[in-house]
């Protein structure tokens, strides 16, 4: 793994999570997050099932109004400057949630025009090559597999060089090397100081491998965190390394 | 399997549209729906036409505008409730995408207001060129026709702007969950698994489509058209046809529901051994059984309460009821059955016997 670039913005933080409650109706899903995250960083959001990560991941998207707490991204409230905000944000929505009946080429095209470019970008479209994605863009979304569908995702929300990029489950339904190239280009833009990365993931070998920081997420609250340091320690272990870890951390709360 | 492909469809956003991704994203897949589907669309448009034609060439049309555009209070109060409904759905289906949509986290505006205007503006729209088609075939006089539009269009703007305050005091959309009724697991169903609970499927589907909500809006508008103390209609009649409101539209939820829920239950069992039939009657039977109780509960209260002459004909009407709904449902499974290849695996299946 490169070092990252240091630059002006580098230690900017692109996401600000501040004591964050949100919930839907009476059931409480996060209570107290406090997040923070940077250009140039890649954050791993872990958890098991139904601990919040989705949920975490729909407010700071504008998705789900928190009920207590704020969010800011790039100094922009989300509360205060919502569209602002959103400018700064590249979401990777539910494969589901897409239009069946739009192109992916359309679907690329609304989101560029609603984002101020012309056209999509040439970094995105050079993805989609290496995607294999290309053939696809002028089929409807309807006729997609969930691997193609999970490409078109990305894609949307990495247009328009978004300062915070977040992604759901990203790895999900992508063949592998589909998902190697998503995995180095996300890196790349990193490292080069574009963005920062926050992904939900249960992929452990890319937090091993490929981030700089992970959140463990238990019951609505962060319950341990990895720096970089820790991360490659851990890499470095024999046999089940950040699994173990992670079972260990997680396991007071399954028992209860 | 064809892949659709739509490598001819022009490209490119309007510049007007850039920064309403809804309304952009609306129009296109309405532009792609009629070049991908543009003969069930021209059938779709034809057959409306022909609707339009018999509705201005028969005989009570006339009559009934011309009646409307005299009794401004009632067609004010219908169209007021038309458009309140309207404006409620549309409303919360807006707040509904706002939350879960793939457009959701740009940075834009949800449109909101630009999409419930452009359609209750094309409602209305759609009215007003019917009344004015009658008018011009000399259904209603000119006068009426200007009476009766300019009726509705107040009504329109009032009924519009007391849904947008209806879904503005309420929560937004109530899921639909809480509706389904939480099923102790039995003892054996993991060893002796049944098709029963398939058949709570429709029943929750029809408690949520019947939910005091819709009821109460449909009750309102059946109540705000009988013009109760004017015409010598006394207040017990209008309760007695609230009631009966209300039941019919239980009875019809609960048979809309076993339409509706007919397709996703047959993908769902797609995969397995199981017959049509075997999946028509364990979806349908506890849907019947609950109308059949439900009509047998009126026609005795009808009974009871001195209506004895109703017994004949509320058995005649409730079985034929009864036979519809069935009969519609079971339609509607073997439909969802033959589209989905339900039943269709078993043809090819070989059971094991071990």
């Amino acid at each position: 793994m490169t070092e990252p670039v240091q630059n002006g913005d580098q230690r900017s933080p692109v996401l600000q999570v501040v004591s964050l409650h949100a919930g839907y109706d009476k059931l409480i899903v996060l209570s107290g997050v406090d997040l923070e995250l940077s250009r140039g960083e890649w954050l791993a959001l872990l958890g098991p099932n139904a601990s919040g990560k989705t949920t975490l991941l729909h407010c700071i998207a504008g998705m789900l109004v928190p009920s207590a707490g704020s969010i800011s991204i790039c100094g922009c409230s989300l509360r205060q400057d919502a569209l602002g905000a959103k400018g700064q944000l590249g979401f990777g929505c539910a494969p589901e949630r897409l239009p069946g009946l739009l192109t992916g080429r359309q679907c690329l095209e609304v989101y560029a025009a609603a984002k101020g470019l012309g056209t999509p970008d040439a970094g995105v479209l050079e993805l989609a090559e290496a995607f294999a994605f290309t053939a696809m863009l002028d089929r409807f979304v309807g006729s997609y597999s969930l691997g193609t569908r999970q490409k078109l995702a990305v894609l949307l929300a990495l247009l328009g060089e978004p300062a915070l990029v977040v992604l759901d489950e990203a790895f999900n339904g992508l063949d592998p090397a589909s998902a190697l190239v998503l995995k180095r280009h996300l890196r790349e833009r990193v490292t080069a100081g574009r963005c920062g990365v926050l992904l939900a993931t249960h992929a452990l070998d890319v937090v091993e491998r490929y981030s700089d920081r992970a959140v463990l997420l238990l019951e609505g609250r962060i319950a341990r965190q990895w720096g970089r340091e820790q991360l490659a320690a851990l890499r470095a272990m024999p046999g089940e390394g950040l699994e173990a870890a992670l079972a260990a951390a997680s396991a007071p709360s399954q028992s209860q | 399997m064809e892949v659709p492909q739509a490598s001819s469809l022009p490209t490119g956003i309007p510049r007007r549209l850039a920064r309403r991704p809804y309304v952009a994203a609306a129009l296109l897949q309405w532009r792609n729906t009629y070049q991908l589907r543009r003969a069930r669309v021209l059938t779709v448009a034809a057959l409306a036409l022909t609707l339009l034609v018999g509705l201005l060439a028969a005989p009570p049309t006339g009559p009934m505008l011309e009646w409307l555009a005299g009794n401004p209070v009632i067609t004010f109060a219908l169209s007021a409730g038309l458009f309140g409904l309207s404006a409620v759905r549309r409303q919360a289906r807006i707040q509904a995408d706002a939350v879960s949509s793939w457009l959701s986290a740009l940075p834009a505006t949800s449109s909101s207001l630009l999409r419930l205007a452009s359609r209750t503006a094309a409602q209305f729209l759609a009215a007003a060129v019917f009344v004015g088609l009658a008018a011009a075939v000399g259904r209603m006089t000119a006068p009426a026709a200007s009476r009766l539009v300019l009726i509705t269009a107040i009504g329109t703007v009032a009924g519009t702007l007391g849904g947008l305050r209806l879904v503005g005091r309420s929560a937004t959309g109530s899921p639909g969950w809480h509706y389904a009724g939480v099923r102790r697991a039995r003892r054996n169903w993991a060893s002796a698994p049944s098709l029963a609970p398939l058949s709570y499927w429709p029943l929750a589907k029809g408690r949520f489509f019947g939910r005091p909500k819709m009821t109460s809006r449909v009750v309102l508008l059946v109540l705000l058209s009988i013009p109760a103390g004017l015409h010598d209609v006394p207040g017990q009649v209008a309760i007695a046809v609230a009631a009966g409101c209300m039941t019919l539209v239980t009875l019809l939820a609960l048979s809309a529901a076993a339409v509706a829920t007919a397709g996703q239950a047959a993908r769902w069992l797609a995969p397995t051994p199981i017959r049509s039939w075997t999946f028509v009657s364990a979806f349908v039977w506890r849907v019947a059984l609950k109308q059949a109780a439900v009509l047998t509960v009126v026609i005795l209260l009808a009974c009871a309460v001195g209506y004895s002459q109703v017994l004949r004909t509320g058995v005649k009407a409730a079985v034929a009821f009864l036979a519809a709904s069935c009969f519609t449902a079971a339609a509607a499974c073997l439909w969802a059955a033959h589209q989905t290849g339900l039943g269709a695996a078993r043809r090819g299946f070989e059971r094991r016997k071990t």
